[in-house]
């Protein structure tokens, strides 16, 4: 439960700071932390604009994607929490929720007819369909080197003890990072700001929500983001727990714990806005080839930790 | 810390097959000759101190300086700016990289290497396979030039393994990178007419 | 009195002919409700007793029902088993779904066809029905081949309801000549086995694989169960005869029929025990490449019904590699992968017959109302059929394997077998495992591609073409088999242990699996998957009733879909088919071949005229069998010049072969 408390306890700041750095990077002052949420509530208040090409999905869709959203958040682990939901492959689960969102999502925007929102839900549905094998190829990984199923434990069994260990934490960081920017439709796949129709994928999905189903919207993806920092804080707990040593009581290792965690979602939404900042788009032809070599750098990653682990090399 | 440098390596093998500009495939020649000095210098223990030093100053030099320097001084002399083409496209190449990678594991893998790392066996297996692979699906010849570097890394990371066994193997690998250089010495940087973007057409055509 | 249903189901059905047309749907329903009721008794004990009662008595193989018959026909046993006995439950529900279903579709050819045609097509879905249902509960080799030999005659009759159409008709034959190849196959393998062991049946194999230790002739029979199953290459009749059969025969076909494919492939796997992890490898490989092409090639077919066939093969696939997982499991002796990969397989046998029968038979409202299979022409049904959509949309959900529905329970628990044969020991198990994981999710993401197509371009957006007839909903007599369907694929995704329990316990009896704790441990799993489901919905709920209060007090605007400040948007401008698979064709040009036919433009043409473009997909196994055919033809072209119509020759190649006889008598060859 403690994770899900703290991935919305990060989401409170988290797109406020993505946006503020971006803002920091290109020289102006930016908005508030707090600011894409008042975005939200305002959108609550507004009345909607719904078009007649559409039908229950498109009514139906928004709710979806933020229950799913939530729903992974549930599994969220965090060290030294017994975890009541979590179970062995619950991180399939996890993949095929945040799948179960996207699918409907897609389905909605095709639902209004427009041309549009057909491309960007195309290319929505091929690079999710891409990034899935890397997604798994990493909880292989992961799952090899622990010994364990569950993402609870999987964590926990990890330590920063040795070498290799060190070697499959930053590996997994790196996968999870591109892993989180591509499927949170962030450069280089992907430009939120970009209003060119032709260009957009996840942004022209939603070109024709207004009112209460784009605060939805909004809600889940920033929640979806997350979760992925969350994932990526979870390597880091152990570390930091490692540093403070065994001697100090729970309640000391529990607070650092929290205190990593959120730091971690706040180095983590920065670097995603200084990432934004300086790096520019793919062409949109060359982005499956970029989400196919993560899948790769991953196998060749796994190929090492088998053969670490099988004791075939020291 | 061998193995982290080894498997940068491969990464950079896996980047290789997929870029297309001219500068990053010089910039990622260097950066493995980088990695291969680092290798030939933590390999001290299983070789003779005088071939290390060999070795590793031996790369240092050519590697990581000379032969980068001759191929951006190529790329600068023809003034080849655009994005080169190939046979085949990126996502394909990557998908043949991959098939590479875990053929290159089955076949060290039914090799019996134990008094040597596994590792080296395997990435220099694939670096040949890379090598090869590159020379194949690009058409230009600097391209083919890089390929023939690649495997030449690859040939100098399996000696390294290997060398305190066969210390000969080692000085065949580093033969190979003075020929290479003396080829893009004298063919390419004298004899390429200037500012073509062609890369083969010769000065005196 | 078990002894005569049989028989009396046999003579009943004979009765199908003769009944009056007015009553002969309900006859015929009530004959198969029959069958079905004193088929399930039995299999529903058999399954039973495989679960352990009171504490302490180990998981044994419960003692098989069996009926015997013997007199003009020989000695007949019908045998079911465990395993017998969950195809044939899978089979009966089936079945009478599809016999529901076909009332109000077959309603539409009243004025068309004559009622002897009805009666063929009546007595033949029976027929079909009773020969599953032999070629499951049959373990003797000439009564299996009768049996097989039944289905594909039953079932070519099935497919040439529309007859009249000249494609339909080469596409039956097409299909009844690769049966009788699978026939052929199956049939040497059995006679193989008669000559190393005396006895032509399934119950001799362990006695010959026991004493030959390769598996080479488990092999054989793979290739001819996988000609039924679908599997690649061997898939190319799949995808013809699917769209050329009634909807009701479709749904039946893909959802039971090939899994007798399947059922012979395990029962084959049974009596194997050398050699278990190559043979399990060999499967794996071979059903993730039919995973995958099956789901790439359906991407790209524009045919509605064609697509669902494609994904019948990526389902078999699916199916194949949980039985390969198993497999390996047996062969590493590890019973934890031999029990989450059968159950996985057999569970997606179960999951793939429901859905796939409900998108089937949602595919054929559609083509009853509209008059057209392709998708492109299609659009907008949303509106005009809506329940026929949501029962689409829970179709596609389902095989597209996500949660809360069924088919994700069975993927999930092939995954997991996978996770769980990662730490095996050996670098080739865990790179296999790995693999296998890789296309397994990728088959997951490109069946969503897929579906998001499918459901997307024929029920979403606007019309992209104005039919001449109005289109209405389907009728009730054919959504009331869809809602049994889509209720079974919710119960089974919300309430999987209800299902599992049973079936976990099955496959340990009949794989003969130790009693493994985790058994128990599973029951943890699933019931955390129910939960959730549980609350998704709860919160999907709870969101939507929080919006309906926002927007009670603010009634929303209603507006055209914003055109990006065009104001001459059509609907020809829609997304189609072809353009979502584009992203995807482009990238697996070299294994799909599509076809493009353009004539491009010339230098000299400053205005262009007018142009023709058509894109085809296109099957490289059909154009290569294709090729294997004109080539045979022109060989049997050639030796047909033999015959050349003159009796003189004829009476010279009868001298020339009796001189060749005396020759080689004298010779002493002969």
């Amino acid at each position: 439960m403690t994770g899900t408390l703290l991935c919305i306890l990060s989401a409170v700041f988290f797109p406020g700071i993505i946006l503020r750095v971006k803002s920091i990077a290109s020289g102006r002052k930016g908005p508030g932390i707090l600011q894409p949420w008042w975005n939200i509530l305002l959108l609550c208040r507004k009345t909607g604009v719904i078009s007649t090409t559409t039908s229950f999905i498109y009514r139906l869709a928004p709710a979806v994607y933020l229950a799913t959203v939530i729903i992974a958040m549930l599994l969220m682990p965090f060290p030294g929490c017994r975890s009541l939901i979590g179970f062995e492959g619950d991180f399939i689960l996890f993949a095929y929720l945040l799948a179960l969102g996207r699918f409907l999502f897609i389905l909605a925007a095709l639902d209004t007819g427009s041309s549009f929102e057909g491309m960007g839900a195309n290319r929505e549905a091929l690079y999710s369909m891409l990034t899935e094998p890397a997604f798994f190829i990493l909880f292989g990984i992961l799952a090899l080197f622990s010994g364990q199923l569950s993402m609870q434990e999987i964590f926990t069994g990890s330590g920063l003890s040795s070498g290799v260990a060190a070697f499959t934490g930053i590996v997994a960081i790196y996968l999870l990072v591109q892993i989180a920017m591509i499927e949170n439709s962030r450069m280089p796949v992907d430009d939120p700001k970009t209003h060119l129709e032709l260009t957009m994928v996840h942004e022209v999905m939603i070109l024709d929500y207004s009112g209460f189903d784009l605060a939805l919207i909004q809600t889940a993806t920033n929640l979806k983001f997350v979760l992925f920092g969350g994932l990526i804080a979870n390597f880091i707990m152990p570390a930091a727990s490692a540093l403070i040593g065994p001697e100090a009581g729970t309640g000391m290792l529990f607070a650092a714990n929290v205190m990593v965690f959120l730091l971690v979602q706040v180095v983590f939404a920065s670097a995603a806005g200084i990432m934004e900042s300086f790096r520019a788009r793919k062409k949109m032809a060359k982005n499956p080839q970029f989400i196919v070599t993560l899948s790769t750098i991953a196998l060749l990653a796994f190929i090492f930790i088998l053969l670490f682990t099988l004791n075939l090399i020291r | 810390m061998t193995n982290m440098l080894i498997i940068v390596f491969a990464v950079s093998l896996i980047y290789l097959s997929v870029t297309e500009r001219f500068r990053i495939y010089a910039g990622l020649v260097g950066f493995q000759g980088v990695l291969l000095f680092g290798i030939s210098f933590l390999q001290l223990d299983r070789i003779t101190l005088a071939t290390v030093i060999f070795v590793a100053t031996e790369t240092l030099i050519f590697k990581v300086v000379v032969v980068p320097y001759l191929l951006f001084a190529v790329i600068r002399r023809t003034g080849v700016v655009r994005v080169h083409e190939k046979a085949l496209p990126s996502f394909y190449s990557l998908l043949f990289v991959t098939v590479g990678l875990l053929l290159s594991i089955v076949v060290s893998f039914s090799m019996n290497t134990t008094p040597y790392n596994l590792m080296f066996f395997i990435v220099s297996f694939f670096a040949v396979y890379t090598g090869l692979f590159l020379i194949i699906s690009h058409r230009k010849i600097f391209s083919h030039l890089v390929g023939f570097l690649v495997i030449e890394n690859a040939v100098l990371l399996l000696s390294i393994a290997i060398g305190s066994d066969i210390p000969m193997l080692l000085n065949i690998g580093i033969l190979l990178d003075i020929f290479v250089s003396v080829l893009i010495l004298g063919i390419f940087v004298m004899r390429l007419r200037q500012h073509t973007e062609d890369l083969t057409i010769l000065k005196d055509d | 009195m078990a002894q005569y249903y049989i028989p009396a189901a046999v003579l009943l059905s004979f009765l199908i002919l003769v009944v009056p047309s007015k009553a002969r749907y309900g006859y015929t329903l009530l004959l198969n409700l029959f069958i079905a009721a004193f088929t399930s008794v039995p299999s529903v004990a058999q399954i039973a007793a495989c679960i352990p009662g009171a504490a302490g008595i180990a998981v044994r193989l419960p003692d098989p029902f069996i009926l015997s018959f013997s007199g003009i026909l020989g000695e007949l046993h019908f045998t079911i088993d465990p395993l017998s006995a969950f195809f044939i439950l899978v089979t009966n529900f089936t079945v009478l779904t599809g016999l529901l279903y076909s009332r109000g579709y077959l309603a539409h050819y009243r004025d068309t066809k004559n009622p002897a045609q009805f009666a063929l097509h009546y007595f033949s879905y029976t027929w079909l029905y009773l020969s599953m249902l032999a070629v499951l509960s049959l373990r003797e080799g000439t009564a299996f081949l009768i049996a097989w030999e039944l289905m594909a005659v039953s079932s070519f009759m099935l497919i040439l309801f529309e007859a009249e159409k000249r494609a339909t008709l080469k596409t039956a034959v097409n299909y009844l000549v690769q049966m009788h190849v699978g026939f052929l196959l199956i049939l040497l393998a059995l006679v193989i086995t008669e000559a190393a062991t005396g006895s032509m049946s399934f119950d001799a194999l362990p006695a010959y694989f026991a004493a030959h230790r390769h598996t080479g002739l488990f092999f054989l029979f793979f290739a001819g169960f996988a000609i039924k199953a679908g599997f690649i290459p061997f898939h190319t009749w799949l995808p013809e005869a699917h769209p050329a059969a009634p909807s009701h025969v479709s749904g039946v076909m893909s959802g039971v029929m090939i899994k007798m494919g399947i059922y012979g492939i395990i029962r084959v796997l049974l009596a194997v025990k050398f050699d278990l992890f190559l043979t399990g490898w060999c499967i794996l490989v071979f059903s993730a490449i039919s995973g995958l092409l099956g789901v790439m090639l359906a991407i790209t077919q524009h045919d509605l019904k064609k697509l669902l066939a494609y994904h019948s093969i990526e389902n078999i696939g699916i199916i194949g590699m949980g039985i390969g997982l198993g497999a390996i499991g047996l062969g590493s002796d590890n019973p934890l992968l031999a029990l989450l990969g059968f159950s996985g397989a057999l569970l997606h046998v179960l999951n793939h017959s429901l859905f796939k029968s409900l998108l089937f038979y949602t595919a054929g409202s559609v083509y009853q109302a509209c008059g057209t299979r392709d998708i492109d022409s299609l659009g907008g049904l949303i509106r005009k059929m809506p329940r026929t959509a949501g029962l689409f949309l829970t179709g596609a959900a389902a095989i597209s394997g996500l949660p809360p529905l069924n088919g994700f329970i069975s993927e999930f628990l092939i995954f997991l077998g996978f996770f769980k044969g990662l730490n095996g020991g050996s670098v080739y198990q865990s790179l296999t495992m790995l693999l296998a994981i890789v296309s397994l999710a990728l088959i997951g993401g490109l069946a969503v591609f897929c579906f998001t197509k499918a459901f997307g371009v024929v029920f979403l957006g606007n019309p992209r073409r104005d039919f001449d007839h109005p289109v209405t909903e389907a009728g009730t007599s054919m959504l009331f088999p869809q809602y049994l369907v889509a209720g079974m694929i919710f119960l089974i995704g919300f309430m999987p242990l209800l299902f599992l329990h049973p079936l976990l316990n099955m496959v340990s009896a009949v794989f003969g699996l130790p009693e493994v704790p985790s058994v128990a441990a599973f029951t943890g799993i699933f019931k955390n998957i129910s939960i959730f489901g549980i609350i998704l919905v709860l919160l999907v709920a709870v969101i939507l009733e929080v919006r309906r209060r926002l927007s009670v007090s603010r009634s929303p605007g209603y507006g055209p879909t914003w055109g990006c400040g065009s104001a001459d948007l059509n609907a020809k401008q829609q997304y189609t088919g072809t353009s979502w698979a584009a992203g995807f064709i482009e990238l697996g040009q070299p294994v799909l071949q599509n076809k493009k036919e353009f004539g491009g433009f010339s230098e000299e043409e400053i205005f262009p005229g007018r142009k023709y473009f058509s894109i085809h997909p296109n099957d490289i196994f059909t154009t290569l069998l294709g090729r294997l055919n004109s080539g045979a033809m022109a060989l049997l072209k050639y030796l047909a010049r033999l015959q050349t119509g003159n009796i003189r020759h004829y009476i010279l190649y009868a001298f020339v072969f009796i001189i060749l006889i005396l020759a080689l008598l004298y010779l002493k060859v002969l």
